[in-house]
Formats: C-alpha cells, sequence, structure tokens
C-alpha cells in the first residue's frame, strides 16, 4: 500500500461515524432492493391470479349480500323435523374420525420411528420414511377419499382410510420431529445399563415422546372431525352426504340442521380433546 | 392416604382407557372396517394400482388449465383473506378494540366462521352466488378469516404495553406508535401465519372443484366418475406437483428474504 | 445552577381500583441534580415516576417542568414536553426486532412531524447523532443487530442511548438495573451516571438498591406508601432511616 493510501485511510479509522453511516446506507438499500423484489412478486402473483379469476372487488359485495340472503330466507329457519335423519351419519362422522385417529397414530408411531434419525435403524430406512410421510402429507384427505372409494365403494370404510393416511402424512413427521428433538443423555444412560431396543425406547425415549405424542394425536381428532364432515360430499360415509343430498334437492332448511350438527360437532370433539389435553399433560 | 388415591386414580384411569376401547371396537365395526371389503383389500388395490400404471392425462390442457385456476383461487383466497383478517384483527384485538363488546362479538363471528369446514362454506357459496372460482375464493377467503383473525388478535393482544410506553414517553404521536412500534413487533407473526394459511388455501383449492368450486379437484372427481384409474393417478400427480411447487416457492421467497435482513443486520 | 427543573405540589394518584399510589407529594429537582429515589417494591416510586411524564395521569395535584404545567398539557403540547424528558425503564422496552440504530432514532420521533416519523424517515443528522451516542454507550459493533440480539447489560444501554437521542433536559430511570446481573448493573450505572454528567443532565433513578443509590446520587429521597419519607443526602441517610423504610409497618 501507498504512503498515500495510508493518510487517506488514517483519518476514517479515527472517526468511524461517517463511516458508519455510509454502512447504514448500504444495509437499508439491501433491505429495502429486496422488500421491492418480494412486493413486485408477491403483486405480479395478485394481477395473475386476479385477472385469471375475472376476479372483481364488486363480487365480494354482491358474495356477501347473496349469502346474507340465502342464510336469512332459505337456510332459516332450520327445519329440526330433520334431525332424526341426520344423527345416523352425525355419529357415523365420529367414528369414522375415531377409527381414522386411531389408523394414523398406529402407523405414525411405527414410522415416526423410523423416520427420526436418531431412532431409526439405518439412515436409509430414516430418508424413505420420510419421503413416504412427505408425500401422504402432500395430498389432501378428501383426494384420498376420491381414489379409495374408486377401491373400496361408497360408504365410510373408504373415508376412514383415508382419513388414516393423510393422518400419517400429518402424525407422521411430528412424531419424528418430536423424537429428532428429546434429550439423547437421557437415551444413552438407559443404553448404558445394557437395556434392549425396546427398552431403551418404553425407558428412555417414551416419557420425553409422550407429551407431543398425546397432544398430536389429540390435535389430529379435531382434523378428522372437520375433514370426516366433508368427505360424505364424495361418497365416503358421514354427514356430508346427507348434507349434499339435502342441496341438490333445494331442502335447504333441513341441510341447514345438517351445517349446525356438524358445527356442534366440531364444537364437541374439541372441547372434548381440550379436556383430554388437560387431564393428561 | 396417598396409595389409596393412587390406586382410586388408577382405577379411574382403567375404566376410562376400558371405555376407550370399547367405543372404539363399536366405531370399528360401525364404519364397516371388518367389512369383508377390507380382506380383499390386497386383491382391491392391486387392481386399482394397475389400472392405475402408468399414470395418464388425456386432456393435459383442460388439467393444465384446472391446476392454474386451483392455485390462482388459493393466491386470491388468502388475500382477501390476509385484507379482513387484518382489519377485523384490530376489532378482535381486547388492547385496540373500540369497545370491549366489539371485541366479543367479532371472536364469535370467528369462532363461528372457524367452525363450519370451508367445504361446507364453499357448498353455501355456490348455491348462493352460482358456479365458477368465485365461490371458491370467497369460501377460502372466509375460512382463512376463522383462523387468521384469531391468531392475528392473539398477536396484538400479545404485545408489550412496555413499548408502547417507551414510544409515547419519547413524545411519538399515535401514529408513530403504532408505525415504528406495533407493526415491527408483530410484522413476523403475520407473516409466518399468513404464509402457512397460503399453504393451506392450496390444499383446499385442490379440492373445491369436488363441490363444483373450479380448479383440479373437479378434473380429478370427474376421472374417478368414469374410472379412468390411470387419470385418477395422473392427476394426483398433478396435484402433489402443485402443492410441492407452491411450497417450494414461498418458502424460497421467505428464506430469500430472511436473508437479506441476516447480511443487513450482522 | 439553582434553577429549578421540575416542581411537584401535593401529588395524589388513586387507581381506579381505589389504591392510593401516591399521597401529597411535594418536591423541588433543580438543574443538574442526580436524584435517587428509593423504597420498597409497591412504594409508588414507577407510579411517581410514569405520572411526571403522563404515563398515569395523577388525579390530585400539580406537576411544573420548565414552566410548563404537565397536567394540563394535552396532544401536541405534550409531546412537546414528553420529548424533553427521556425515560429508562426496568426491562428496557425495545423494539426487539428492529435494529438497534432503530431503537435509538426512536428517540428523535418527537420533534418530527407525525408522518415522516412514522415512515422511518430520519434526516441523517438525527441519524448520525444517533450513531455517535451508541459509540458514547460502547456499542458501536452492536449498531445493527436486532434489539434482542444483544445481552441484557447492552439493551438497557441502548434504552439510555434512545433516551439521550431525545436531547432531553430530565432524564427518569425506573429501576434501570433490577433485571441486570452484578456486574451489568455496575457497567449500566457507570454509562447512566457518565453520560448525565457529560451533558450536564437532571436525572431521576428510581433504585431500590440503597448502596447503588448512595454511590450514585447526590441526593436521595425515600417514599414510603405513597409518601415522600426521607430527602437528603446520601451521608445522612443512615441505617436507622433504610430500616424504617424497608422494614418497618
Ligand atoms: N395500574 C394499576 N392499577 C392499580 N394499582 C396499581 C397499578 N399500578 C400500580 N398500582 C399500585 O400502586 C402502588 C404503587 O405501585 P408502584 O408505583 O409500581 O410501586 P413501586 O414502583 O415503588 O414498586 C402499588 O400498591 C401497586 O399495587
Ligand atoms: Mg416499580
Amino acid at each position: 500500500m501507498s504512503s498515500l493510501a495510508k493518510q487517506i485511510d488514517t483519518p476514517v479509522e479515527e472517526n468511524k461515524v461517517p463511516d458508519m453511516y455510509k454502512d447504514l446506507q448500504r444495509r437499508k438499500k439491501v433491505i429495502l432492493k429486496n422488500r421491492l423484489v418480494l412486493w413486485a412478486i408477491i403483486a405480479a402473483l395478485v394481477t395473475w391470479a386476479w385477472t385469471g379469476t375475472n376476479f372483481s372487488i364488486a363480487f365480494i359485495y354482491t358474495g356477501t349480500a347473496n349469502m346474507a340472503a340465502f342464510i336469512f330466507t332459505d337456510l332459516l329457519p332450520p327445519d329440526f323435523s330433520a334431525f332424526g335423519r341426520y344423527l345416523q351419519p352425525a355419529l357415523q362422522t365420529v367414528y369414522m374420525s375415531l377409527v381414522g385417529m386411531v389408523i394414523s397414530v398406529i402407523f405414525s408411531i411405527f414410522f415416526g420411528f423410523m423416520a427420526a434419525k436418531n431412532t431409526s435403524f439405518h439412515p436409509a430406512i430414516a430418508f424413505t420414511s420420510r419421503a413416504i410421510i412427505a408425500f401422504l402429507r402432500a395430498i389432501p384427505a378428501l383426494i384420498w377419499g376420491i381414489t379409495l372409494v374408486v377401491a373400496f365403494g361408497l360408504g365410510p370404510l373408504a373415508g376412514t382410510l383415508a382419513l388414516g393416511l393423510s393422518g400419517i402424512g400429518i402424525l407422521g413427521k411430528a412424531f419424528a420431529d418430536v423424537l429428532e428433538e428429546i434429550d439423547q443423555g437421557q437415551v444413552d444412560a438407559v443404553k448404558a445399563t445394557g437395556a434392549s431396543w425396546f427398552q431403551t425406547m418404553g425407558q428412555g425415549v417414551w416419557p420425553q415422546f409422550k407429551t407431543g405424542f398425546v397432544a398430536w394425536s389429540l390435535y389430529k381428532m379435531d382434523l378428522n372431525i372437520r375433514e370426516a364432515a366433508v368427505l360424505g360430499l364424495i361418497g365416503a360415509g358421514g354427514i356430508g352426504y346427507t348434507l349434499q343430498g339435502n342441496i341438490n334437492l333445494f331442502q335447504y332448511q333441513q341441510a341447514s340442521v345438517g351445517i349446525l350438527m356438524i358445527f356442534a360437532l366440531i364444537l364437541i370433539v374439541e372441547y372434548t380433546t381440550a379436556k383430554i389435553r388437560e387431564r393428561l399433560l | 392416604m396417598r396409595p389409596y388415591i393412587d390406586k382410586k386414580n388408577k382405577m379411574t384411569q382403567q375404566i376410562y382407557l376400558g371405555l376407550f376401547i370399547i367405543f372404539f371396537i363399536f366405531s370399528l365395526l360401525q364404519v364397516g372396517i371388518l367389512d369383508e371389503r377390507i380382506f380383499q383389500a390386497f386383491s382391491r388395490v392391486e387392481n386399482l394400482l394397475k389400472g392405475m400404471v402408468p399414470p395418464a392425462i388425456s386432456e393435459p390442457i383442460d388439467v393444465a388449465g384446472a391446476a392454474v385456476e386451483s392455485l390462482q383461487v388459493a393466491v386470491m383466497g388468502t388475500l382477501w383473506g390476509v385484507v379482513f383478517s387484518i382489519v377485523l384483527a384490530m376489532f378482535a384485538a381486547k388492547n385496540v378494540s373500540p369497545h370491549i363488546s366489539i371485541s366479543y362479538a367479532v371472536k364469535a363471528f370467528a369462532a363461528f366462521v372457524r367452525a363450519v369446514p370451508a367445504l361446507i362454506w364453499a357448498l353455501l357459496f355456490i348455491v348462493a352466488i352460482g358456479l365458477g372460482p368465485t365461490p371458491g375464493i370467497l369460501a377460502l377467503a372466509v375460512n382463512s378469516i376463522g383462523m387468521l383473525m384469531k391468531v392475528y388478535a392473539e398477536a396484538i393482544e400479545e404485545i408489550d404495553t412496555g413499548i408502547i410506553d417507551a414510544l409515547k414517553a419519547t413524545g411519538a404521536s399515535q401514529f408513530q406508535v403504532v408505525m415504528q412500534g406495533i407493526i415491527p413487533s408483530i410484522m413476523s407473526i403475520f407473516i409466518s401465519w399468513s404464509i402457512f394459511r397460503f399453504d393451506i388455501n392450496i390444499r383446499y383449492a385442490a379440492v373445491l372443484g369436488v363441490v363444483g368450486a373450479g380448479g383440479i379437484g373437479w378434473e380429478l372427481v370427474r376421472a374417478s366418475r368414469v374410472m379412468a384409474y390411470d387419470e385418477v393417478l395422473g392427476i394426483t400427480l398433478v396435484i402433489f406437483g402443485m402443492i410441492l411447487l407452491a411450497e417450494l416457492v414461498t418458502r424460497f421467497l421467505k428464506d430469500r428474504a430472511d436473508m437479506a435482513t441476516l447480511k443487513a443486520m450482522e | 445552577m439553582s434553577e429549578v427543573v421540575l416542581e411537584t405540589k401535593d401529588l395524589s394518584m388513586v387507581f381506579p381500583d381505589g389504591t392510593q399510589a401516591l399521597k401529597n407529594v411535594t418536591l423541588t429537582i433543580k438543574k443538574g441534580e442526580l436524584v435517587s429515589i428509593i423504597g420498597p417494591s409497591g412504594a409508588g416510586k414507577s407510579t411517581f415516576m410514569r405520572s411526571l411524564n403522563m404515563l398515569n395521569k395523577p388525579t390530585d395535584g400539580q406537576i411544573v417542568f420548565e414552566g410548563e404545567n404537565v397536567l394540563k398539557a394535552r396532544g401536541k403540547q405534550l409531546r412537546q414536553i414528553r420529548r424533553r424528558i427521556g425515560m429508562v425503564f426496568q426491562h428496557f422496552n425495545l423494539i426487539k426486532r428492529s435494529p438497534t440504530y432503530q431503537n435509538v432514532l426512536h428517540g428523535r420521533l418527537g420533534y418530527m412531524p407525525s408522518l415522516k416519523g412514522g415512515l422511518g424517515r430520519f434526516s441523517e443528522e438525527d441519524t448520525r447523532q444517533a450513531l455517535e451516542i451508541l459509540r458514547r454507550v460502547g456499542l458501536e459493533d452492536q449498531a445493527f443487530k436486532r434489539a434482542d440480539e444483544l445481552s441484557g447489560g447492552q439493551q438497557q444501554r441502548v434504552g439510555i442511548a434512545r433516551a439521550i437521542a431525545q436531547t432531553p433536559s430530565l432524564l427518569l430511570a425506573d429501576e434501570p438495573i433490577a433485571s441486570l446481573d452484578p456486574s451489568s448493573s455496575e457497567n449500566v450505572m457507570t454509562y447512566l451516571k457518565n453520560v448525565c454528567q457529560e451533558d450536564g443532565l437532571t436525572s431521576i433513578v428510581n433504585l431500590h438498591q440503597v448502596d447503588f443509590a448512595k454511590k450514585f446520587a447526590h441526593r436521595i429521597i425515600g417514599i414510603k406508601a405513597g409518601e415522600v419519607v426521607f430527602d437528603g443526602s446520601p451521608k445522612e441517610l443512615t441505617e436507622g432511616i433504610t430500616n424504617h423504610l424497608y422494614y418497618s409497618k
């Protein structure tokens, strides 16, 4: 470095503040540029979607107005004579949710343990399990339902299996993530006593896994009741089928009983799982 | 006393467990899982798979168009869901709401909206305003509001009153307190929930077609009705790809933004 | 040097739930004084301090700050009073997700038009000043970090920097070291005292540690159950008085 360059450098070194101001401007520019790019992308996406769907702000108003009119003139008052017709499908929805949950819990324990790096037998198995889970997860339960109705015919069996399958996607990932975060020290301590694989899992892993396991399984139940309520729309069992029947026949006051029952089902299940969660955790 | 209580608790637990198992077995019978069909599951699935492979798409342009429409419906549904949730959250959050009764009313509305599944909303909107993407957009928006308004309002309610005091103490105006204190504090929570909701909306958008609200779901139902198994798989794969692509794009954008912030703050 | 900065007369505060937090507090603070208010928790120290810039509104009495009647001030006038009173908080109260320098710049909001300040369009001069203040509190290397990445002691120094950025004539600090470990406490108190002396600031610091108060202040005021029970120099604060302040009923 020439002595001239040194001379120029020195005062800058001595007085840091002007230097810092430039630095600050530079940093702000980085953030600003990034924000502009992001907003441009978002704006482009929205424009694309807006024109593609021929949307208009007026639709929000007309949509709301029509919906209100529909609710107050057609849906209300509910015709409670339809209650009897909805009772059996409503119960079926609960059965489907429960069995679907148990199926997904059982398989998710297996896949979760195989997918978590620290409990799996081999990295290759872990990777494969993660991939299977990711696939099951990416496809919504209703899509599984459509395929399974093709295979197993109309009725709750297809819906239940759909809930089970998509549940593995959610719970398998959740369980694997919980397992990967457990404290290895405690597990090693049990292992060091010469415990077998099963004993290590039971004594070292399970106590740490339990909380996440219970919370996620109950959460799955909350999700299932929502999914099960609509699986009937594709003929996969449950209350949705009866609801669609009523709507197709323009029996809206009966349909509103179905909607109220779905509403009630969801609230009851959420209340129950919240109580169970409280008790167990 | 203690062992007795423990024993009693254990008993209660076992009774609950027993009841659960009985109810579970009853449910098993009710959903027909012990139906003969489940014992033919292997051959049924085998048949299905044979029919599915190789996957096919008979009208690729229609399917691609439907997939694009689903993505667009998801974007629009999320947009309006976010916009209305932000506005409503201001009325729902106790600490900024004009009146506590307004807060309760708005929260009750959100709870109601949340407890009706998105697809049911779609069904109702179709009856109320007709077929096409608009009922799908509105259904997703309404369903998003149920969830986002709740989490946004909670984020606002959890704002540390200390930071408001601190900015007021500098002589900042109300507008400055909101812009410089409140928004930076809740922005990242808002963004991550909105992205999360976008991911959910894409999944819903993919199935909205089932009730006739446009998009790729309808193509799938159509294929399944004519028992075109290979097409069912083909369209399912398209849906899978569509969801994956959208998730990758949002993640990429978020990572990019985080990276830039990190670079500017190191 | 005997110019009066702040005067309170018969200041009383009753919270809506009926708690009487202040009873007829009458005090005069002169320019350049470093005053420490001590007293057990719940004595009313915070309430007194927060009354001075109207973060809570006293129910009775009078506050005169640099000749202005604080309790009558509204809107713009109140903002103009507040910007001349810097405040440091026990829990720092920084905007955690904003960078450190931005938190210091917040001290300038009271001097800016509402819109400009809200949008964060701080002038070059203010920004340079903020960076310079950060240097003074030894945080020039942390200027661009997110505030919550700093340690507790550092965050409190940012809190001090924000108050200093207001170019205040009075600095209030409400238990500035109550959530810090002993060594950061020393450090923060040293910075606080240096800054006050360098800028000739008048300051009031609530402390519940008597030893820190004695070391820091020229004048100590003891508050108990909302009343001033001691007002004098650190030397006059005998053990008997502290015992009365903290332990007797
Ligand atoms: N917002 C409030 N509402 C009701 N009472 C309060 C409130 N804030 C403080 N108090 C009461 O006022 C009294 C003085 O409190 P404070 O000024 O915080 O004391 P200190 O700062 O000395 O610990 C206490 O009895 C406290 O419980
Ligand atoms: Mg206090």
